[in-house]
């Protein structure tokens, strides 16, 4: 299968995209009128915060351990190329592949070479962020390559043809009713119940005879490990173990950042993980894993290591923090626009606020830039982040870019945004443009405001405000006119 | 070979030039990464007694089975536990004592069992690496006692040996008995489960989902 | 002791109730004030929309009118975090060696007010009377930013005849945001009705918090869709003595 081959198949344009996900206001829309997600997503959300919140208090050594895990990813990603090429040497020297992927096609391109080495017609996959920040699946079912998703929350999306809205917890938008009709239909259960139990127990049937008989398994990394050339995967329900064991290849697709220096730091990452993600002191299963080993699970391994522009937001002061994220999703959970919105509305596999971040960096700022502006700054993403990742710092960094890209567009011309903030800068920089501002602002809005004192509905940029809220009228006298007239001469003029 | 040296050199020439191109020392790297603060607990200060009682409540919050027993009772113990099962055909690693494999039962020590005789077997009898009771994981290195990975992974049942020396209280501490890393390593925290319907907890998607773990108190 | 007001842009052009609470206050306390009318704004608006260089040059600005004085007082705790969140990065990124200098002086006089309270003045009562049932919503800045911490509920526990409910969910963003609340104002909104009905369950007669943005916001929504409250800025509860003062607003 040649690249060119796959590319006429064109595959299934995701409605995740960036590079075609409608503006963030515009996205948020639908979900904000759609009680049930709105509903889901509180409801899932307060779930894992309580349960973090108790585990939080519980450790107490809770602030050291976030030292230590920021600590740590900073270390490793500024000597991020001499960790990855000692991982590089011990993964090979323990019978693994190692690859080097600039970008999304280069490592579609690398699997999807693999997998005709392979004669590989299915694959079972392990839940992994990477892979659909790649579009794997659609390129490979595009090339003739079946796709089977092996996480619950994965296979509800695949089957329901849905997207995730979450990095944790896929399908938190979904509700058991919405998952047992998929089942029902794409399984072709009749009488399913909505039982979780029983919603449960039919995924583990529809997947153990993949599990047993497909050869080939496509995962992640949440860690690889420098020192010893480990791969480190974290998980819940076992299907990671069952694909990391039994076929006979297993291909791991990881961003460069996911290296740690030792073996030793996953005590910090481990504890910070568990309780960040699902609330857990520990979660059921972790397993690592090096190279091969005779006899014990796969007997061909290949690791791809993915830039896909993670070394651009590796070269910018600010922003290079980004890459500390491990993944937790703890930001969405404790967001208060993720908790209106929910995922989908961010147009990207990285939702929340971590994907506000991620998202347009990777796209190198060329698409999502109205994610950088999903937000109010609350800051409550970086008090909970187990990595110390200062959003709200990157967020106003990114700002600034988005806004300097457009200085030279004509178009800015007619963004009230725009002109309201040039002209509010210039009448700042002196006082007595400031006092006329006002007094031209007071008698403007007069013109709207009711005789209760009281502005019901204004044009333009103002209508945003007063679709929902009232705004006081200009009082007659500002603060310093006050202050001059009873202060007098001492301290100026009206 | 897929990929070719050519994207190995752009990914790391851009790494290179994005941490200003510092090919540094390893020693140097060594003294920042030494440098680094770890003032998180690292240490119990719990006794034996008290890692035993956390251990085993962690392992009841788990729903996984517990019963404790002197290191002379162990075959008794393991037998009784595989009778209450109910099951009749486990599979053991070829380090696992014979005494431990009780003769009531039908065994298949797994000296290169198949996929499938792995899969109809009931259970697994395995030993362990160490037990950290502030979350109640058992972690296992694979070794001949603790069989393949396919052993623990498999079968419905996993019945697990832990001794009381064994156990640490905090996850830095089981780091600290590893002298090298581990070529494998699984760290099993209750069976399996899944929170992604309704964040509804149910417990036993795959791997097993009865763990049964006999804690000798060998201290 | 003398102290500097900074009354912030939208205070003075919207809530001047609050600034003379502000100065009715401090001076009841001993305070000599001062207001420098060369006064703009911090330039908080602009560096949260990505105006970063017009919020450099309103930064220096202020910080070369500041420059000389004893302290400044700053009722509104975003504008706080502005000068000590972001004016560090600015600074070191577009402004000499001579406003760095002017600016690290600065720095360590700059107060919000319930920090001016209890930090500077060592005190938690200040013979206020407000007898109403009132709520307190934290704005995020002050939690996050300047982890005001207790110092607010410290203050109203001490004001006399003041019944002070509970909010739930207390520290949960508004949905203000600055210009979040016009770009984003379905999501804004959305925030807003949450937040609301947090407030309106507490059954209080007044909202009150350190920053007027939040209550521009809240107060906005109230005056729309629910009558029975009003919202009002912590220092015009701290400046009341008087039992016939209503105040408030919405």
């Amino acid at each position: 299968m040649s690249e060119s081959v796959t590319e006429r198949l064109s595959p299934k344009r995701s409605r995740l995209d960036p590079e075609f996900a409608p503006p963030f206001p515009e996205a948020a829309l639908p979900i904000l009128r759609d009680p049930q997600v709105r509903k889901n997503v509180a409801h899932a959300t307060d779930v894992i915060q309580a349960k973090r919140g108790k585990l939080v208090i519980e450790k107490t050594d809770w602030r050291q351990l976030r030292e230590a895990a920021s600590a740590i990813r900073s270390h490793a990603l500024e000597n991020l190329g001499a960790y990855l090429e000692e991982f590089e040497l011990r993964c090979t020297a323990a019978g693994g592949i190692v690859h080097w992927a600039s970008d999304a096609g280069e490592a579609r391109q690398i699997i999807l070479e693999l997998l005709r080495q392979e004669n590989a017609s299915s694959v079972i996959k392990i839940k992994t962020m990477t892979s659909a920040e790649i579009q794997l699946n659609s390129h490979l079912q595009a090339a003739g390559v079946e796709v089977f998703e092996t996480d619950l929350a994965e296979i509800i999306l695949q089957l329901g043809d849905e997207e995730p809205s979450h990095i944790v917890v896929p399908a938190l938008h979904m509700n058991r009713s919405q998952v047992r009709e998929i089942f029902s239909r794409r399984m072709g259960l009749e009488g399913l119940s909505d039982d979780p139990e029983a919603l449960t127990a039919a995924a583990r049937n529809y997947l153990r005879d993949k599990f047993l008989k497909i050869p080939t398994a496509i995962g992640g990394a949440n860690f690889l490990i420098a020192e010893s050339g480990s791969v480190v995967v974290v998980e819940s329900e076992g299907n990671g173990r069952m694909c990391l064991t039994v076929p006979r290849t297993l291909i791991t697709l990881a961003g460069i950042e996911k290296v740690l220096p030792r073996f030793r730091d996953l005590e910090v990452m481990l504890q910070v993980l568990a309780r960040s993600a699902t609330g857990e002191r520990m979660n059921p299963y972790t397993s690592m894993w090096t190279g091969i080993k005779p006899d014990d699970g796969p007997q061909h391994f290949h690791v791809v290591l993915l830039d896909n522009g993670r070394s651009s937001i590796l070269a910018r002061k600010t922003e290079r923090q980004t890459l500390k994220c491990i993944r937790c999703a703890a930001c969405m959970n404790t967001c208060p626009v993720y908790r209106q919105t929910g995922g989908h509305a961010y147009g990207s596999v990285y939702p929340g606020p971590i994907g506000a971040i991620l998202t347009p960096q990777l796209e190198r700022m060329k698409h999502a830039q109205s994610l950088p502006f999903a937000s109010s700054l609350c800051g409550a993403c970086y008090e909970v982040c187990p990595v110390k990742i200062n959003i709200p710092e990157v967020l106003i960094e990114l700002r600034a870019q988005v806004v300097d890209g457009e200085r030279h567009n004509l178009k800015r011309l007619l963004d009230p945004i725009y002109l309201g903030m040039k002209v509010a800068s210039f009448v700042f920089q002196k006082a007595w443009r400031f006092r006329m501002a006002q007094l031209l602002g007071r008698k403007a809005l007069r013109f709207f405001t009711r005789r209760d004192g009281w502005i019901h509905s204004l044009p333009s940029l103002g209508a945003k405000w007063t679709q929902t809220r009232d705004l006081r009228g200009f009082p007659d006298q500002t603060f310093r006119g006050w202050w001059a007239a009873e202060r007098g001469s001492r301290n100026g003029r009206v | 070979m897929v990929g070719s040296d050519q994207h190995r050199r752009d990914v790391l020439s851009r790494i290179r030039s994005a941490t200003h191109g510092c090919t540094q020392e390893l020693s140097q790297i060594n003294s920042a990464y030494d440098a680094l603060p770890r003032a998180y607990f690292r240490q119990s200060h719990l006794s034996n007694e008290m890692l035993c009682e956390r251990m085993l409540e962690r392992l009841r919050e788990y729903d996984a089975k517990v019963v404790e027993c002197a290191p002379t009772e162990l075959p008794a113990a393991i037998a009784g536990q595989l009778l209450v099962s109910g099951k009749r055909t486990f599979v053991a690693p070829p380090g696992v004592p014979l005494e431990w494999m009780g003769s009531e039962f039908t065994w298949k020590v797994d000296n290169q069992l198949t996929t499938e005789e792995i899969e109809q077997a009931d259970g697994a009898l395995t030993g362990a690496f160490c037990g950290i009771a502030d979350s109640g994981t058992i972690v296992l290195h694979h070794s001949e006692t603790e069989g393949r990975r396919l052993i623990s992974l498999l079968p419905d049942w996993h019945f697990c040996v832990l001794y009381a020396s064994q156990l640490v209280e905090m996850l830095p501490e089981y780091f600290g008995r590893c002298n090298v890393p581990p070529g494998l390593a699984t760290f099993i925290s209750g069976p399996s489960a899944t929170a992604d319907i309704e964040m509804t907890r149910i417990k036993g998607v795959h791997g097993p989902r009865f763990l049964v773990v006999v804690l000798v108190r060998d201290v | 002791m003398r102290a500097s007001l900074f009354i912030t842009c939208y205070n003075d052009t919207l809530f001047p109730e609050t600034g003379r609470a502000v100065v009715k206050l401090l001076e009841r306390l001993g305070i000599e004030l001062d207001f420098r009318t060369e006064q703009t704004c911090c330039g908080q608006m602009h560096a949260n929309t990505g105006f970063r260089g017009e919020a450099f040059s309103l930064a220096k600005r202020f910080i070369q009118l500041y420059g000389q004085t004893e302290l400044v007082v700053i009722p509104s705790s975003s504008c706080v975090a502005m000068i000590r969140d972001q004016y560090p990065g600015l600074i070191e990124e577009l402004g000499s060696d001579s406003l760095r200098r002017e600016f690290a002086a600065l720095l360590p006089r700059i107060y919000e007010l319930s920090e001016f309270l209890i930090d500077q003045l060592n005190l938690e009562d200040v013979n206020a009377y407000f007898p109403h049932r009132v709520t307190y919503h934290a704005s995020c800045h002050g939690v996050r930013s300047l982890h005001l911490g207790d110092r607010p509920y410290r203050l109203l526990s001490r004001v006399r005849g003041l019944t002070l409910l509970t909010l739930p969910n207390v520290d949960r963003c508004c949905g203000f945001g600055g210009t979040f609340s016009v770009k984003n104002a379905d999501v804004s909104s959305a925030m807003l009705a949450a937040k609301l009905q947090d407030v309106v369950s507490t059954d209080a007669e007044y909202c009150t918090a350190l920053d007027n943005s939040c209550l521009m916001h809240l107060g906005g929504a109230m005056h729309r869709q629910y009558q029975g409250m009003k919202v009002i800025h912590l220092a015009e509860i701290l400046a009341s003595t008087d039992s016939s003062l209503k105040g408030g607003r919405g």
